[in-house]
Parts: structure tokens; C-alpha cells; sequence
């Protein structure tokens, strides 16, 4: 039996929401944490919702809450923030030809969830062609905003009861995420090439304590990426010509 | 005040994930750039995760007593062999939280 619309629709939501489910969950100690460091560093409940509400950035909450704690000046806490959110502007490049022609609802609201996790999910060529697959991306990124918002809220009803949740080791969480989705990725030389240069260079780059250095590695990696995979093309052409 | 910055803080998280998808902006990538970018996942993702796992208090901890280094490996070869987000996460998770606790 062929399946109407609507049934198509329900089949992308849930597949999206599955496909999301495992990220969902991994950030869950990262989103207590974003939620109870808020209420700790003194923030108003309604302040500490409309972070996750509003910025929907656990790196950017996190650094902010402290920034904002210390009296730093306003100037420099977006500044901050904009360099950490800088890693966004290479997602939306890359999806820029398959999103920039669709209806702003589509545009905006993808744009607005076009996280880590999002686009981990939506990076390969074949996501987001079609109203099927942005359906499918819609409810992967919207099930992420949702629990995002979940496990802050969590964090900040516990807020002052719970300890400290800063030296945990909560982050482990969001490596073994990202360490996960990328190394079943890595099936060609020049993705290995990219991911081996991005991991030194960015370790050097954090060593180095460069704000930039998280931009500036993906930007390295993504070149060697590249090159090898021309020079790869390059010795096929040849070795075809010798034949 | 806070949430002033809360609001302008938001802006600037949405304007760094929305501004490419724009329309309006005077900007055709081409062949080669497209193929650039199609390296951008596998770099940014591995741009975080790595600086995670082997810096701790700005120092390069490749020390075996690393609990970030010794379930990370583990999370590699995990994923590397299933290829399945739960095994990994779920392995990998166990080993640290068992290091962190009776090792530290």
C-alpha cells in the first residue's frame, strides 16, 4: 500500500527523533550542568531558562555564565561569544546551496537548530534534499532543542542542591559524542588526513591558548582534506593515462 | 542587564548559524569550495573532541593515569569495530566514570 503524505511525514519525524536520540542523551549531563551553574553563579530562574531558550549554545551558556559572573564587560562577553559561535558560519556555507532557496520557515528554523549535533547529522551530500529529509532534519534538530531545554531545566530545579558539577569530567560526554559520529566517517584517506590534522593542530592551537584555534584547525584540516584528495585524483588520472 | 545580554548573546549565535543560508547574500560557492566544505564535519567535530581528551589545565596530559585518554581510546576502537553510537558511548562511559572513580 502506498503511503500518503502525512504517513511519509510521521515515518521522517520519528526516524529524525531516533536518529537524534543517542545525541539527546549524551548532552544530557551537559545540559544539568549549563542549568545549575546558572542558578549557582546567582542567575534569576527566568535568566537561566532563556539561555537555553534563546542562545541554545552549551559552550557559549557555559563560558557566558562565568564571563557574566565575573563583571566582565559587555563588549567582551560578545566577542567571546562570537568567536566560539564562529564555527557556525563553515556549517551554514555548507549547506548554504541546499537551504538557500527554500521558504524562510525552513531556512529559519533549520538555521536556528543548525548545531554541532545538527549538522553532524545533516553534513553528508545526500541529507536535506527534498521536503522528506528536511523533515527528517527538523525533528532531529527539533528533539535536540527540546531536551536541551529538558536537561537545563533539570539543572536549574536542582540548581543549588546539586555540588559543583564544573571539574566532573561532564565534557567526556560531548567527546565520546563527536568521536563517535566521526570515526565510522573516516572510509577515505583524505577524511583521515582531515581528521588526523584537525586533532594535532587543534591541540597546538589550544596549548597555545588562541581563541581562534578551534576555527582556524577545522580551516587547516579541512585544506589537507582537500589537497589529498586532489593529489589522489591527480595519480588516478595518471595511472589511467599510462595504462 | 543580564537579560539584555542574554537577548544580543542570542542574536549572535543565530546570526553566526543562519547568515550562509541567506538568499540575499552576494555569495556563490563553487565546485572546488563545495568540496572543501565537504570536509568541514569531520574537521570541526575533531577540532573539539580532540583539545577534550588530551589538554587538562592547559598542559598536554598523555599520561596513563589520563582518564580522558584511556576511555577515549577505548570509545575509538569502539566505534571503529560496531560502528554503533550506543556501544560507543555506552563502553566508553562505564571505563571512564570506573577510572575517574577508583583511580583518582
Amino acid at each position: 500500500m502506498p503511503l500518503n503524505r502525512k504517513q511519509a511525514y510521521l515515518i521522517m519525524i520519528r526516524k529524525g527523533f531516533i536518529a537524534m536520540l543517542p545525541l539527546n542523551l549524551a548532552v544530557l549531563p551537559w545540559g544539568i550542568l549549563c542549568g545549575s551553574l546558572a542558578i549557582q553563579r546567582g542567575f534569576s530562574i527566568l535568566e537561566a531558562i532563556l539561555m537555553p531558550v534563546l542562545i541554545f549554545a552549551g559552550a557559549v551558556q557555559l563560558v557566558v555564565i562565568e564571563l557574566i559572573n565575573d563583571n566582565t564587560p559587555l563588549a567582551t562577553i560578545l566577542f567571546t561569544a562570537f568567536i566560539i559561535s564562529s564555527r557556525h558560519f563553515l556549517y551554514g556555507l555548507a549547506l548554504r546551496d541546499k537551504l538557500k532557496n527554500l521558504p524562510f520557515k525552513w531556512r529559519g528554523s533549520l538555521g536556528f537548530l543548525l548545531t554541532d549535533e545538527l549538522f553532524a547529522l545533516c553534513g553528508e551530500s545526500k541529507a536535506l534534499k527534498g521536503k522528506l529529509k528536511l523533515v527528517y532534519a527538523l525533528s532531529a534538530g527539533g528533539s535536540f532543542y527540546l531536551c536541551w531545554l529538558l536537561w537545563n531545566i533539570i539543572g536549574i530545579t536542582a540548581g543549588s542542591y546539586l555540588p559543583d558539577l564544573t571539574n566532573l569530567g561532564l565534557d567526556f560526554a560531548i567527546a565520546v559524542t563527536f568521536i563517535a559520529l566521526v570515526v565510522p566517517t573516516i572510509t577515505t584517506l583524505p577524511v583521515l588526513i582531515t581528521v588526523l590534522v584537525a586533532g594535532f593542530s587543534s591541540v597546538l592551537f589550544k596549548i597555545a591558548d588562541w581563541e581562534l584555534g578551534l576555527v582556524l584547525s577545522s580551516l587547516i584540516a579541512m585544506f589537507c582534506g582537500y589537497l589529498t584528495a586532489h593529489k589522489q585524483a591527480r595519480l588516478n588520472i595518471k595511472r589511467n593515462e599510462n595504462l | 542587564m543580564t537579560l539584555l545580554t542574554i537577548v544580543l548573546l542570542a542574536g549572535i549565535t543565530f546570526f553566526s548559524r543562519y547568515l550562509f543560508l541567506h538568499p540575499k547574500l552576494p555569495l556563490r560557492i563553487g565546485a572546488k569550495v563545495t568540496h572543501l566544505l565537504s570536509f568541514s564535519a569531520p574537521a570541526v567535530l575533531t577540532a573539539i573532541w580532540v583539545p577534550i581528551i588530551f589538554i587538562k589545565d592547559n598542559n598536554f596530559n598523555t599520561s596513563l593515569t589520563n582518564p580522558y585518554l584511556l576511555a577515549a581510546t577505548v570509545a575509538v576502537i569502539a566505534s571503529y569495530k560496531s560502528k554503533n553510537i550506543y556501544l560507543t558511548l555506552g563502553t566508553s562511559i562505564t571505563v571512564f566514570i570506573m577510572l575517574r572513580l577508583f583511580f583518582s
